[in-house]
């Protein structure tokens, strides 16, 4: 383990889990990603990440290469686990993907950017880049841009980096499936979020029971109203 | 270019333009009113999206296009701030706001003169700039009804003429009658908040909202959609300015709407009178309405921004400026949050109108005895989602978890699956006392789109006065998540002085041409035919939202025009 490893190791410890029951928050992600990391080593040569774009594999704005770090990143910030729907498992990178070739065109530079330096990072502190990290070597970069301890970013700053990755990633899982994200639901059902209902009742309003009267609905499986009559 | 004439313009379509329009208008005096966004319609608030419409703000202005800064202080560059409150289509903020309606309590109209009739006159922090207003709550109630009757607000009556009643609230100031609609439907954050703060000794309510809790005036009532706060409604039962006064305005006849009109200057002539407004249209032309009166109508950062670039020869500093005050005294509220979570039970917060659920008014105002406790004034207190509206996005963004929780990993995953539909929200939305030193002016850096400087605040909540305040608020919502039977309860950290929510202040009215903009109807002192109007008036703000407020004094402004200003013109109101 390099030096810079276990600075940053410690700063991601110290950033993030404070007293007792941070030391368990801490460790319950650190134990995570190892058994990950243990699952990776089994399937042998398994690729690092899975593109979350469709079966052509091909994005809309990001080249391969960085569609897979911003996926591998996304999933270090809402990791998938056995009945726990992930990023990757949401399609985070294609909601990024298809937002930075639309409604986010402004923030490609800052993508390829903040890319590029989080791989310069990776390269100094692990001799690798981020997507060839193991899950808790990840853990730590992503740490160490939250605490805005990791060096060589200009702009956009490591802090601002990893804060625009988290708003896009909790996007991604969380908005409507038409953006390319929370496919399936995943991040609906993830936290029992029944999307855009028109209607609940004074029962619904107040019960203490999760709400589970009607299915999830997204914009594209709402009951479409009838044609508009045509005059005369 | 093109030029017409008319009796009235208006500046801006929303909470108070929308009611002078039809106010006018029923008068038969001729209005148009210049609106910068377009006219939408009820069907056009289909299908919800919480992306689309609170993550990327589709109805709120478009900060690009029309940007508003803030710097802490004079020594710092300012950066952009998001919208938040402001409007950009017909029918302004009230579109997209949260519909939160109070009327003010009758010690806030003069909080000066009762703090120190209580308090002695030490109590004010020095460098503070607290002032009574010069109308009164008993000026302001017909006005209050009228709005509430019109366009249609739900609550429940705890002051019917100075008979307290249970179950509304006992503090607020003594209304003439009951409110139009019964309160809303009561959700799970509600209840369990209702009992925790009875627990307490406080007095629980429904926070009156200008949402229908059932049919009125041939529009539905709520369908708790959940989808209120940064949307529009899709069902209309939201009493916004679109569909109760543009309607009415309408049909007068004597109103015509201008949409993609952006204000860009107020004309005087040499007689120190206003001539009407030049705009810009859609396809960038410059274009200019004359007429007998102008209204300015827009959120309070455009009513300081056109009045300081209106400047002329015969006025220096600025149109309404001859007190020095234009700018000055700007306020926001302050929120103060707690988060409390369940193991117990589900809480579902994303349904129902999001905004100020359920509320307790007892550290409000003066409702509390602040001896020693180092600060005046206080806040409404609620329960409410993370942010103002309670879909996933909105509250993975701004729920922080609790000390020694990760933002972010396996164990935030956790944190977030279990708890987004078993939180309840506190919010203590706190009153913030005017100081001459918090301003908007003309950003040197930023312009907008058609090249005019940004409006820019310089503000900094963190004074010794509200940070007690702040502290003590803070305190009671722990106190009440704790009652409500929580398995944990925190505060998240304050902001780094950043405004919060309802700006207000900046052309503050008064009894005295010498340290106010306008007067008790909105009317500039130094030019008779221009009124401002809107909470850029507001010489304190209390902690209540401001919306009733300034829909309250827009209806008693336009009566004043009517019955007594138009018989006799260029006089000044008193």
């Amino acid at each position: 383990m390099s030096k810079i490893h276990e600075e940053s190791r410690r700063a991601f410890l110290m950033g993030t889990a404070v007293g007792a029951a941070g030391a368990a928050a801490g460790a319950t992600i650190v134990a995570e990603a190892e058994a990950q990391t243990k699952t990776q080593a089994r399937v042998g040569a398994a690729p690092a990440v899975a593109h979350g774009t469709g079966a052509g594999g091909h994005g809309a704005f990001l080249n391969d290469d960085d569609l897979a770090t911003v996926a591998a990143y996304a999933e270090r910030l809402m990791p998938g686990a056995p009945g726990k729907p992930g990023a990757k498992d949401a399609g985070v990178s294609n909601y990024i993907d298809l937002a930075l070739a639309g409604a986010y065109a402004d923030m490609g530079d800052m993508y390829r950017r903040g890319i590029a330096a989080i791989d310069a990072y990776c390269e100094a502190a692990f001799k690798d880049k981020f997507v060839y990290l193991k899950p808790a070597q990840q853990d730590e970069v992503v740490a160490a841009m939250e605490a805005g301890k990791a060096t060589g970013f200009t702009w956009p700053s490591a802090q601002a980096f990893f804060n625009t990755l988290r708003a896009h990633t909790m996007e991604g899982m969380f908005s409507d499936p038409i953006y390319g994200g929370n496919k399936d639901f995943a991040g609906w059902r993830l936290v029992g979020f029944p999307g855009a209902q028109p209607t609940f009742t004074a029962a619904d309003m107040l019960s203490n029971k999760p709400f589970t009267r009607v299915p999830t609905i997204g914009l594209q499986s709402r009951v479409k109203a009838p044609a508009p009559a045509r005059r005369g | 270019m093109a030029t017409q004439k008319t009796d009235v313009v208006i500046v801006g379509a929303g909470a108070v333009g929308g009611i002078m329009a039809a106010e006018l208008g029923k008068a038969g005096i001729k209005v148009v009113a210049l609106e910068r966004g377009p006219r939408l319609q009820t069907k056009d608030f289909e299908p919800h999206d919480e992306l689309r419409y609170f993550t990327r703000q589709d109805l709120r202005p478009n900060t690009k296009l029309h940007p508003v800064t803030w710097r802490p202080n004079k020594d710092t560059r300012a950066t952009g701030m998001n919208s938040l409150n402001n409007g950009a289509q017909a029918g302004g903020g009230t579109v997209h706001y949260g519909a939160v309606s109070w009327r003010f309590h009758e010690d806030d109209f003069r909080v000066r003169s009762s703090t120190i009739e209580r308090y002695g006159e030490k109590a004010l922090p020095e460098d503070s700039s607290v002032v009574d207003w010069p109308l009164s709550y008993a000026d302001l109630e017909p006005w209050y009804d009228r709005a509430e009757y019109e366009l249609g607000v739900s609550g429940k009556a705890g002051n019917l003429q100075g008979r307290k009643i249970d179950g509304g609230n006992v503090f607020e100031a003594p209304r003439k009658r009951e409110y139009p609609l019964p309160p809303l439907q009561m959700d799970q954050s509600g209840l369990v908040f209702e009992e925790a703060s009875k627990k307490l000794g406080y007095h629980p309510f429904s926070t009156p909202r200008a949402i229908l809790s059932q049919p009125y005036n041939d529009r539905p009532g709520c369908t708790y959609c959940g989808f209120c706060q940064a949307f529009g409604c899709h069902v209309g039962a939201k009493s916004s300015i679109l569909v109760t006064k543009l309607p009415e305005a309408d049909a007068t006849k004597n109103f015509k709407l201008i949409t993609g009109a952006v204000c860009h200057r107020v004309n005087t002539d040499n007689s120190g009178k206003a001539t009407g407004v030049s705009y810009y249209g859609p396809d960038g032309s410059d274009n200019s309405v004359e007429a007998d009166i102008v209204i300015m109508a827009p959120f309070i950062y455009d009513n300081v921004r056109l009045l300081m670039l209106s400047k002329t020869d015969k006025f220096p500093n600025g149109l309404a400026n001859s007190s020095g005050h234009l700018g000055k005294h700007v306020m926001a509220h302050i929120g103060t949050r707690a988060f409390a979570v369940f193991d117990d039970r589900h809480i579902n917060i994303f349904m129902g109108p999001s905004a100020q659920r359920h509320c307790v008014d007892d550290f409000n105002a003066d409702n509390f005895d602040h001896k020693d406790l180092g600060f005046i004034r206080g806040a409404q207190v609620n329960v409410s989602p993370a942010d103002l509206e309670a879909g996933p996005i909105g509250t993975a963004m701004r729920m922080e978890p609790p000390p020694g929780t990760p933002r972010w990993g396996a164990a935030y995953r956790d944190f977030f699956a279990k708890y987004f539909t078993r939180y309840a929200g506190l919010n203590a939305q706190t009153e913030n006392l005017p100081y001459a030193d918090q301003t908007i002016d003309l950003d040197p850096n930023v312009r907008d789109i058609y090249g005019m400087p940004a409006p820019r605040m310089t503000y900094d909540w963190r004074r010794p006065n509200e940070r007690a305040r702040v502290e003590f608020l803070g305190r009671k919502l722990e106190e009440i998540g704790r009652a409500m039977g929580a398995a944990k309860v925190w505060r998240p950290p304050t902001n780094q002085g950043q405004p919060g929510a309802h700006h207000q202040g900046g052309t503050r009215m008064g009894g005295d041409p010498k340290s106010s903009v306008v007067n008790k109807y909105s009317q500039s002192w130094d030019i008779p035919n221009l009124f401002i109007v809107g909470s850029s008036t507001f010489p304190t703000m209390s902690g209540f939202n401001p919306t009733l407020t300034i829909q309250a004094v827009a209806y008693m402004t336009a009566d004043a025009i009517v019955k007594r200003y138009v018989k006799n013109p260029g006089v000044l109101l008193a």
